[in-house]
Order: C-alpha cells, then sequence, then structure tokens
C-alpha cells in the first residue's frame, strides 16, 4: 500500500510536469490553430541550455535564461514561419506538417550536439529523498510538484484578470471578431508562443535530473509523450491539459513502480504507456476528455 | 453637451457642406476572382447616421470588412479605390490600427464571445483604447446605454438571449470610444420589439456624438433612424440620398420596404395539396408534455402539440422563447428531462441523432452550415451520405452497382435542385452564393435524404422581401411536389400565416396557444407576447 502511494504522489508530481508542456501544447493551439509538434524540441532545447549554462550562470539563472530563450525561439518560430503560412490562410493541416519540419530540424542539431554525451543539468536536488506523513518521496519530485503549481497558479491567473489573459480568450473564441474589436492577433499569437516555450524550458529541466541523469538524445522522446497528454485532455482545453499531464505522469510511474508484477506485458511498458492510454481515451471520447466536440452551434 | 450636436449640425449647414469623417471612394473588392463590390462610393459626415440598405449578396458586408481591414482573413481583395478618414488612407492598415484610429464594427450575427463573460466582452473591447480612467468611463457609459448588461455582468455571454447579445456585441465595440461606429445587420434575427429598442439605441449613440454606419436590411428600420442612406445592389450603388426621399422613392418602397405587393400574401398562401407521390409516407409527429432544463433554468416546460402527416405547422414565439430547443428535442441533439416524442410508431425521445435521421427526419440550422467551398452539387451529394450504399471500393472500381447508384443520385439531385431554383448554379462555389441561395440550399441538402417530416429552423431570418417571397415558393413547391410534413421554427409571423395549416405559439418556455393562423393571430395572449404590444415593450426597457 505505501508502495502503491508512494508511486502515486510520485506519478502526480511528474504529472505536474507533463501538465506543464502540455498546457503550452494547448495555449499554442487556441491562440493560433496550429498543432505543435515542435514543443517537443524546445523541451529539450530548455534543458540543453541550462546543461551547458549552469557552470557559468549557477543552476537558478541557467533555467530562468533558458527559459527566456526558450521563449525566445518559440516567439520566432511563430513570427518567422508560422506568422507568413497563416497570413496566406495556411491550412491547420499544413501548419502542422511545417511544426513537424521545424521539431526535425531541431531535434536533429540538438542530438549532433549532445552527441552519445549524458550532460548533467547541475540540479540541487539529485537522488535525494524526503519522508513525508511516512512516504519515502524523491526530491525532485517535491520540487516538481512546487514549482507546477507555481507556475500553473501564475498562468490561471494571467489567463483569468490579465489583458493579455482576455486578448488571448477572444482571439481562441473567434479571432475576426477580436481582430474587429483592435486586438493585435500576430501580437497574441506571438505572446501564446513566448509561453509554451518558457513552460516548457522548465518542464524540460525536471526531465533531465533525477532519476535521469542529464541531457540525452532521447530527452526529446521523453518530451514527445507529453503530447498525449495535451491529446487525452482535448486540445483546446487548458483544465484538460493538467489533468491529461496527471493521467500520463500517474500512468508512467505506476507503469515503472510495477514493471516487475507487469513483465508478462514485456518490458519499458512504461515508455508506450501514454501512447496506450491515449488510444483507450481517444477511443471513449474522440474530443478528450475536456474538449469541444467539432461541431457548430445547432 | 445636449445642445452641442445640434449646434454643430447648423454650422456645417450653414458652411454649406458637411465636413467628411468617412470615405470610400470608387472601391472595387473581389474574392478570388469573383468581383463582390464594383466601384462604391459613399461619404460618412461628422456626426448623423448613414443606412446602407440592399439584398443578401449585395456587397453590404464586404464593404463593412474592407473599411475594416479584416477582408484578407475571408480571402478577399482590393483592387482598386481607397477607404480615407480624415483624409487618411485605411486601406493597407492593420485592423487593430484602424480601431484605433477611430473605426470599429459590430459585425454580422453579433458575435459575442460566449465563453467570456460579459464584463470580459466589454473589456476585450476596450483593449485598444488607454488608461484605467478611460476604460472605466467607457464601461459605466455602456452600463448606463444597457443598464441590462450590468445586471449580467458576470453572466457568460453565451447564455445571453439573442436580444441581450446584440446589446453586448454593441456595447463591446463602443468600449473603443470609436468616431465611426458601424453595424453590420443588428436587427437580424430579433423580434419586433427588440429591433425597436435596437433602434431607439442607435439614435442614442448617434446624440453622443459618433457617426454611425448602419447597414440593414430591415429597410424600415434603418430609414426611420438615418438621416442619408445608400442603396447597394450586386456590389454597387445604384441610389443615394436622404433617408427621407429614399423611403418615399417608388423603387425603395418596392424593393425594400414590401409596400404595393398586396398580391404578395395572396402568393403565400398555400395551394391544396398536390398528391403525395412516391417517397416514404410522412406520419403523425405527436410532442406530448416535452420538458427540458438546463441546470435549474427550465427552457420548455410542459409543451405538447401534434403534426400532422402531410402538414405544414409552424412553431413561433419571441427570442428565447425555446424554439430552437424544441427542434433540438425533436432531432435528438437535446434530451428531454420528462415527456415524449413519437413518430408514427417510433418514439424519439431518448434516441440519438442518427437514429432520428433514419426514421426520416431531416433538419436545417438557424445558422448555415455548409461547406463554403465546395460546389452547390457537392453540397447536396453530402445530404445523399446516409444513403449512399456502395463503399469506398465499390466506388472505387466503378463496378456496376457503385455506378448505378451514381445515376439514381444525379437524377435525385437535378430534381431538388430544379424544386429550389438552383439548377443554374450547381457548378459554383457556395461561397460566391448570396444568402437566400444558400438558405435554399440547405434545405436541398435536407432534402437529399429523402425525409418524410422537414424541420426547418428560421429559413427566412435575415432575408428581405424578395427573398422571403422565393422561400416561401419554394417551400410549397416542394410540399406539392413531395407531400411530406414540414416543421418550420419562424419569426417572420406573416410568412408563418400564409403558409402553415397549424401555429404553435411558445413563449419562456411555454405553449400559450395553438390552432390555425386566424385563431392564434386573434389570440391576446400571443398578441402581447410576440407582437410586442405597449405595455410589454415598457415593462422591458424598465
Amino acid at each position: 500500500m505505501n508502495q502503491f502511494l508512494e508511486l502515486l504522489v510520485s506519478g502526480l508530481s511528474l504529472g505536474g510536469v507533463y501538465a506543464l508542456i502540455a498546457m503550452g501544447f494547448v495555449i499554442v493551439f487556441k491562440a493560433t490553430n496550429v498543432v505543435n509538434f515542435a514543443h517537443a524540441s524546445v523541451v529539450m532545447l530548455g534543458a540543453y541550455l541550462v546543461a551547458i549554462w549552469h557552470d557559468g550562470l549557477g543552476f537558478l539563472g541557467a533555467v530562468l535564461a533558458a527559459a527566456v530563450t526558450c521563449a525566445a525561439v518559440a516567439a520566432l518560430i511563430d513570427t518567422l514561419f508560422v506568422r507568413p503560412l497563416r497570413r496566406r490562410r495556411g491550412g491547420v493541416d499544413t501548419l502542422a506538417i511545417l511544426t513537424i519540419g521545424v521539431n526535425i530540424v531541431l531535434a536533429t542539431e540538438l542530438t549532433r550536439r549532445v552527441g552519445t554525451d549524458i550532460l548533467p543539468t547541475g540540479a540541487p536536488w539529485g537522488s535525494a529523498t524526503t519522508t513525508f506523513l511516512g512516504l519515502t518521496i524523491p526530491q525532485t519530485r517535491v520540487a516538481s510538484a512546487i514549482v507546477a503549481i507555481v507556475l500553473m497558479g501564475a498562468f490561471y491567473a494571467v489567463f483569468k484578470f490579465s489583458d493579455w489573459g482576455v486578448a488571448m480568450r477572444s482571439t481562441a473564441s473567434d479571432p475576426e471578431t477580436a481582430a474587429l474589436m483592435g486586438i493585435r492577433l500576430s501580437r497574441v499569437a506571438a505572446g501564446a508562443w513566448a509561453v509554451s516555450g518558457f513552460l516548457a524550458a522548465i518542464a524540460g529541466v525536471f526531465f533531465t535530473s533525477f532519476p535521469a541523469s542529464g541531457v540525452s538524445t532521447t530527452t526529446y522522446l521523453v518530451a514527445l509523450t507529453a503530447i498525449p497528454a495535451a491529446v487525452i485532455g482535448g486540445l483546446d482545453s487548458t483544465a484538460g491539459a493538467v489533468v491529461g499531464g496527471l493521467v500520463i505522469g500517474v500512468a508512467i510511474t505506476l507503469t515503472a513502480g510495477y514493471q516487475d508484477e507487469l513483465s508478462f506485458l514485456g518490458r519499458g511498458l512504461s515508455e508506450v504507456i501514454p501512447y496506450v492510454v491515449l488510444l483507450l481515451v481517444l477511443l471513449w471520447r474522440p474530443s478528450g476528455l475536456f474538449g469541444t466536440p467539432e461541431t457548430s452551434r445547432v | 453637451m445636449e445642445g452641442s450636436p445640434g449646434l454643430r449640425a447648423t454650422e456645417d449647414s450653414a458652411m454649406g457642406r458637411p465636413s467628411t469623417l468617412l470615405e470610400v471612394e470608387d472601391l472595387h473588392v473581389s474574392y478570388g476572382g469573383v468581383r463582390a463590390l464594383r466601384g462604391v462610393s459613399l461619404t460618412m459626415p461628422e456626426r448623423g447616421i448613414v443606412a446602407v440598405l440592399g439584398n443578401n449578396g449585395a456587397g453590404k458586408s464586404t464593404l463593412l470588412r474592407t473599411i475594416s481591414g479584416v477582408l484578407a482573413l475571408e480571402g478577399g481583395v482590393v483592387d482598386k479605390g481607397a477607404v480615407r478618414l480624415d483624409g487618411k488612407a485605411l486601406t493597407r492598415m492593420d485592423p487593430a490600427d484602424i480601431v484605433r484610429a477611430g473605426v470599429v464594427q459590430v459585425p454580422e450575427g453579433r458575435r459575442v464571445f460566449a465563453e467570456l463573460t460579459v464584463e470580459e466582452n466589454l473589456r476585450a473591447g476596450g483593449l485598444s483604447s488607454k488608461g484605467r480612467a478611460n476604460k472605466a468611463a467607457a464601461r459605466d457609459r455602456a452600463f448606463d446605454l444597457f443598464p441590462r448588461l450590468a445586471e449580467r455582468r458576470t453572466q457568460r455571454a453565451g447564455l445571453l438571449s439573442g436580444g441581450e447579445q446584440s446589446m453586448l456585441a454593441i456595447a463591446r465595440a463602443l468600449m473603443s470610444e470609436p468616431r465611426v461606429l458601424m453595424l453590420d445587420e443588428p436587427s437580424l434575427g430579433l423580434a419586433p420589439q427588440v429591433v425597436e429598442r435596437i433602434a431607439e439605441i442607435v439614435r442614442r449613440i448617434s446624440e453622443q456624438g459618433i457617426a454611425v454606419v448602419l447597414v440593414e436590411q430591415n429597410a424600415a428600420m434603418a430609414l426611420e433612424v438615418a438621416d442619408r442612406a445608400y442603396v447597394l445592389e450586386v456590389g454597387a450603388v445604384t441610389l443615394h440620398g436622404s433617408a427621407a426621399e429614399l423611403a418615399a422613392s417608388d423603387e425603395v418602397r418596392t424593393r425594400y420596404l414590401g409596400v404595393a405587393t398586396e398580391d404578395a400574401d395572396a402568393g403565400l398562401r398555400t395551394p391544396q395539396h398536390g398528391e403525395a407521390t412516391d417517397r416514404r409516407q410522412p406520419h403523425d409527429l405527436v410532442v406530448e408534455g416535452v420538458t427540458v432544463r438546463f441546470g435549474g433554468l427550465e427552457a420548455l416546460s410542459d409543451v405538447s402539440m401534434e403534426v400532422a402527416a402531410g402538414s405544414t405547422h409552424a412553431v413561433i414565439g419571441p427570442n428565447g422563447a425555446g424554439k430552437s430547443t424544441l427542434l433540438n428535442v425533436l432531432t435528438g441533439v437535446y434530451r428531454a428531462s420528462s415527456g415524449t416524442v413519437r413518430y408514427g410508431d417510433h418514439v424519439l425521445t431518448g434516441r440519438r441523432p442518427p437514429r432520428i435521421a433514419a426514421f426520416g427526419i431531416s433538419r436545417t440550422f438557424q445558422n448555415i452550415a455548409l461547406s463554403p467551398h465546395m460546389t452547390v452539387r457537392d453540397n447536396l451529394l453530402l445530404g445523399r451520405h446516409r444513403h449512399t450504399k456502395s463503399g469506398f471500393v465499390s466506388a472505387g472500381l466503378r463496378l456496376p452497382g457503385a455506378r448505378r447508384e451514381e445515376a439514381a443520385q444525379a437524377e435525385l439531385i437535378s430534381r431538388v435542385a430544379d424544386l429550389l431554383d438552383l439548377t443554374e448554379k450547381l457548378e459554383r462555389p457556395v461561397f460566391v452564393l448570396p444568402y437566400g441561395d444558400r438558405k435554399r440550399l440547405e434545405i436541398g441538402r435536407a432534402l437529399c435524404a429523402q425525409p418524410s417530416l422537414l424541420l426547418l429552423d428560421e429559413p427566412v431570418a435575415g432575408m428581405n422581401v424578395d427573398e422571403t417571397q422565393r422561400m416561401a415558393d419554394a417551400i410549397v413547391r416542394l410540399r406539392e411536389a413531395l407531400g411530406i410534413s414540414i416543421l418550420l421554427v419562424e419569426h417572420d409571423m406573416r410568412f408563418v400565416m400564409g403558409l402553415a395549416e397549424r401555429v404553435t405559439v411558445l413563449d419562456f418556455g411555454r405553449r400559450i396557444a395553438d390552432g390555425t393562423p386566424e385563431q392564434v393571430q386573434g389570440d391576446p395572449e400571443v398578441l402581447a407576447a410576440y407582437l410586442g404590444s405597449h405595455s410589454a415593450s415598457k415593462e422591458d426597457s424598465a
């Protein structure tokens, strides 16, 4: 029982990290109607930058610098590639394929740089554990839970109460009318991409600290499993992204924790479990748990 | 403040020429080669109300889109001409900058941000203006003009009634403190008493010193409030002058005000049934004690009615009466909290939409749901989907069965197109069609499923006299030819009275009357609720 609870708590906090990535994915989709597959390589970029900068800037400084850089890179992807296509009325499918291209280019360059090394990110929490209510939890999970909750709270507040949040929600609801009300669509779009880049970098740091030992060529494959989280929750629902992230996090931790009992299914089940969950959820609810079904008003 | 507009006006006229605020000069616009505007010029003085009248498809919305700079979002291009504000060109400016320059538009169909609260909608409208105090003042003015919105400030806009959404859309646009406010069909789909209030509001906005461009199909309302008017036909201005002059001109009177067409009523009368030809037989549709609740809200309470097989039946009522809810229950989109709906021997309540469609019930939608880039023919083929038996493989291999089916499809489609007067337009993409044609096409698509009961959701909403007449003719034709039952949900009283054999009236989710058109027309409760007697409208504005 204790093992189960420990795995559950770990899973929820890992899920928080997935939720951060999935939220970025959803925000970009809502604001610009782009299914952004380049998101995975931005996660890896964030982790890579922390790995090469933490010696000079200290861990926190490196995380901050990496987050800001990733925000800028994401906004740049929007401005340079997505916006010109959108202006000429490129379809949702074209834009999604464009981001796959961007993802491959960015991920290839990052894997080339990382090579066969495993670059440590210098995270202060390492493999230490904390005992809490009789449960033994790795410190890295405590840190990720706190960071995820703080960022989600901050994001919710901005989304709900700031001018940018109102502009962003108006645009998501009806872009043409938002433009007619004087809202600058290109600015809202770049802002959404920047927020997603920022969140991606932070999530990247947690993906590459304990139990992982640093940034490696597989980092971006790990980040890719956050996309099922966004789809499970419903591509157009930020609350759904959080739930989807938590579901994926718990599923991964449980299958990894009980892998001996589950060995009849083969080894490495935890790596494919996000996609298994994805398939099951979509068979049951094709628009995700909280997504709006594709219908017009009747 | 009170005296200044008048003073200003006399000054202007004393100088002999009122100064121009907004000017459109020789504007040519096209969508992918299809010309929508062909040399439109108009001028908007610094104050007052200018109306732009015209049929659907005349280019009114295109004109406003061009002025607002959102033409490109719909794939339109300015080929020639200019739009100027204070002599400065707006063409090629970003829509957001045009709003900041002082020109804002209330788009057609209200388009409030449904997920946002009333207050957030207003905030979205004010994002372009500077300063906290300014924004607060603008919001107070909006609440002052629309006290109803102040009461509902924390509600989600999607939950407001149609009339309230119209007001929110106007209030939202006013938040940017515009110099020119452009309204695209503010009265579309609203009950008469709400239209009257919108007219009053437009007047008050104009009194505040804001220049108003009012694009309307409801010519009677527009000419009543406007100082000047332009008539747009097929992308060009055919008439312009003072509103009074236009209202008196024979052309406008017959074509846009529906005066001097006494025989129109006679034309709307349904002739006797033709013999029911092939097709599946229609059955009686029986609605018994249907109640629908959304949360605590009762959208329909204990509604009963009966649509006799082969008859034309109308459901009418003011905005928010529950008409669309009833239609959604009949088609299985909403679930009734209690009560039953039967069609012949089949119980419809509790069944899902595809099952109900399989019983021979088809519907159209209030908001047009067509695929704009497909041709008319392809849209009609979509309606055949349920009846297409040959699969992907047999169709791909062009097996004999698939070919026979194709020929039968083509035959049916040409028949439907003929009934609805769309034959010449079969190969055109939908987005180039005027509104009236699109609405008839939507009916055609429903007909392609060969229903025995056709449900029509506001088929003439937003149509002018001409188009309404064509729609009525089409409905009469198809009923004669097919002998099916038709259930109409409508606002336009005259249309319904001429067409239906029986009328059910809803108000606040209750059935308040049911009978022949003559019986219903004379019912005092109906008059009060629906036609907006004076006592009712007073209560409303209080």
